[in-house]
């Protein structure tokens, strides 16, 4: 199993600190995959997590100018490795004017990520400093466990307002009370309300447009003939909400989000060259 | 005027010495009390900090409104007054109250260091930021070809949960390097952030001296009208001590009073280097800085050692009066109102910092300078080595 990357570029550089920055604000401990062509940060729905489960995809040839992996074997060529990603996410920060950073699997006193940041100095030879990050290796049979989740069958599909709104607002929500309603209808209208026995507060967003979804095999998902007006609701944990909203840090080029009435909700963000998938199952 | 502080395990030490010229006015007028013989009449008293930080707190709000700052004591009341004068009229006057003591002084032979390193200030705190603020101790590696700093890890480090960083300089980076011994001294990185911060806000450079593990290494900055120093203990290596070691040593005060007992403990019979007795600089200097050989042959030996020489390093800041020469009296004076501070350094013996000594400076103790060697008491199978700094 082998794995040494390399970036040049300072705007990939950035671009993908500002990732691994996102990914850390949404989990403590996730799972990185890496493939040829792409990779994962991938968080199951295990109880640990309440529940909340993402999917994080990136084009390995947008960020980083080389690439070279070796999988457990030929015919399963990827590698799975259990990691924190905020420990990641401080190699990369003091990066910032890095001349180049150097990934490179190791093994050393245990399996490593080893990220090896050249930064100019005053003399001839580069400053260089070296993360040592621990990583688990996550053995082929339970590789299941980390399959990309399927779009649920959804009752209602809405773009979500602006990030920064619906930030600042989940904010203020989330000093009130521990659980927040998402409601939304065909008709681009969605409502985030929060009920206590002080106090009840409702947002109302509109014409927010709903994304068409082209249905695969012609089969009538269950937003199809469902009335416009008719609002379908989940009621989810609001710290789970804030801290997705949270750990934006740039303007997704789409953001939507997939309710299944009194189950799920499915937040899609996708940027250029980067997709997020992030599940917040609702409360009881 | 001289700032010092100790931290509360006695392993950092920091001074500041402001020469007169720093200030715009600066009168000292002699106390009525003269102290005989004294070359220097000075006032030492104590402050908690946390009563004098907010005075100086923002210090950007500081600059843009605060005119003249003036200080004054009142000896008699004892009270410290500093008087912000500020724009508009404005006068903020802080009144504190101090107490009297002995400052503690550690003398730290920085001219015998066989290493030196000398960079601008810059470079060391962009050096320490790649390790996490909760990064309690790093490593400073030095070859004649190479310098790195890394975060500190033992044989039993759970590699699996910590992440390691390492940074590596080029010896050109350095305004001045000199390495007679390739060494690895770690140090405590969260005591030496205030230096870093003091000596990028004056952008002066940064000189670095230390010697082999366990030898103390002093940071320190100097200009024409201030220098600060912030001197701190190493670990230990055990591995090096064990090889080269002889019957375990340690030493012990016999006097509660200011009279510290001089020099550095010899490692071992033959090889300890620059053993003998460190003269204090000044006769009047009762300061020494001792190094408390974490000896790892006989552990319960040990513990109890350095329990009890730090129950006397205490007990010597308080300027114990009493001159006693009952040695077991002392200790178990010292034992018994200190057991705080030895229960926090016995855990901390396991991992084998030498701690630094203090002796006091005081001004009524002159007398005590005849005992300034006084003998070294060891344990009683090694008395015969030390035969040479019996009095």
């Amino acid at each position: 199993m082998r794995f040494r990357a390399k970036i040049v570029d300072l705007a990939c550089l950035n671009h993908f600190s500002r990732v691994i920055n996102t990914i850390a604000k949404l989990a403590k401990t996730c799972t990185l995959c890496l493939t040829d062509s792409k990779l994962y940060f991938i968080l199951s729905d295990k109880v640990a997590n309440g529940g909340v489960s993402m999917w994080c995809e990136l084009c390995q040839g947008n960020f980083f100018d080389e690439f070279q992996m070796e999988g457990v074997a030929a015919e399963h060529n990827e590698i799975y490795l259990e990691l924190v990603p905020e420990n990641l996410s401080r190699a990369l920060k003091t990066a910032q004017s890095a001349k180049a950073v150097k990934i490179k699997l190791t093994n050393k006193h245990c399996p490593c990520l080893r990220v090896a940041v050249e930064l100019p100095s005053l003399s001839s030879s580069s400053r260089i400093v070296t993360h040592d990050i621990p990583v688990g290796v996550i053995p082929r049979r339970l590789w299941n466990d980390f399959r990309e989740p399927s779009v649920p069958d959804f009752d209602v599909s809405i773009y979500l307002p602006v990030l920064k709104t619906m930030k600042s607002v989940v904010e203020r929500m989330k000093n009130l009370s521990n659980s927040i309603v998402i409601e939304a209808n065909l008709s681009g209208e969605m409502n985030l309300k929060i009920e206590t026995d002080l106090v009840s507060v409702t947002t109302h967003f509109k014409d927010l447009g709903n994304p068409p979804w082209a249905s695969e095999d012609g089969y009538q998902s269950s937003a199809q003939g469902r009335d416009l007006e008719s609002m379908a609701e989940a009621r989810i944990d609001i710290k789970k909400l804030q801290q997705l909203l949270a750990g934006q840090q740039v303007n997704p080029t789409k953001a939507l989000c997939n309710i299944v009435s009194k189950r799920i909700v499915h937040f899609i963000l996708l940027h250029e060259d980067v997709s997020l998938q992030y599940f917040i199952p609702a409360l009881a | 005027l001289a700032l010092r502080s100790v931290n509360s395990s006695r392993s950092a030490y920091a001074y500041v010495f402001f020469s007169s010229m720093f200030f715009q006015h600066y009168c000292w007028t002699a106390a009525s009390q003269p102290c005989q013989k004294e070359k220097q009449l000075s006032l030492p008293c104590k402050l908690i900090i946390k009563s004098v930080l907010p005075v100086f707190r923002c210090v950007n709000v500081l600059e843009r409104n605060v005119e003249k700052c003036s200080i004054y004591t009142n000896i008699n009341d004892h009270h410290i007054t500093f008087q912000l004068l500020c724009k508009h009229g404005v006068v903020k006057t802080y009144n504190l109250t101090f107490q009297e003591c002995d400052p503690l002084q550690a003398v730290f032979a920085k001219h015998m260091c066989p290493n030196i390193l000398k960079v601008y200030s810059r470079l060391l705190a962009d050096t320490m930021i790649h390790f996490p603020t909760s990064q309690e101790e790093v490593t400073l590696s030095v070859t004649p070809m190479k310098v790195c700093f890394k975060s500190y890890t033992e044989e039993d480090t759970d590699f699996s949960k910590t992440m390691l960083t390492e940074v590596q300089l080029n010896p050109e980076e350095f305004d001045y390097f000199q390495v007679g011994v390739d060494s690895e001294v770690t140090f405590c990185l969260k005591e030496l952030r205030g230096l870093l911060a003091f000596s990028e806000a004056t952008s002066v450079p940064v000189s670095i001296h230390f010697d082999k593990a366990g030898k103390p290494i002093a940071f320190s900055i100097e200009d024409m009208v201030l220098e600060a120093s912030f001197i701190l203990a190493t670990l230990c290596d055990i591995e090096k001590e064990t090889t080269s070691q002889q019957p375990p040593c340690f030493s012990q005060r016999q006097e509660s009073n200011a009279a510290a007992v001089a020099s550095k403990k010899p490692q071992g019979n033959g090889n300890a280097p620059n053993t003998e007795p460190a003269k204090p600089a000044s006769p009047l200097a009762k300061q020494e800085v001792k190094n408390i050989p974490r000896d790892t042959e006989m552990p319960g030996i040990e513990g109890a050692a350095l329990t009890e020489a730090e129950d006397h390093a205490m007990l010597e800041g308080e300027a114990a009066e009493s001159h006693s020469q009952k040695t077991g009296k002392d200790f178990k004076m010292a034992k018994a109102s200190l057991s705080h501070a030895v229960s926090y350094f016995y855990t901390y013996c396991i991992f084998q910092f030498h701690s630094l000594f203090f002796g006091a400076v005081s001004c009524t103790e002159k007398d005590a300078i005849s005992h300034t060697f006084h003998s070294l008491a060891t344990a009683s199978d090694t008395e015969e080595d030390f035969g040479s700094s019996q009095v």
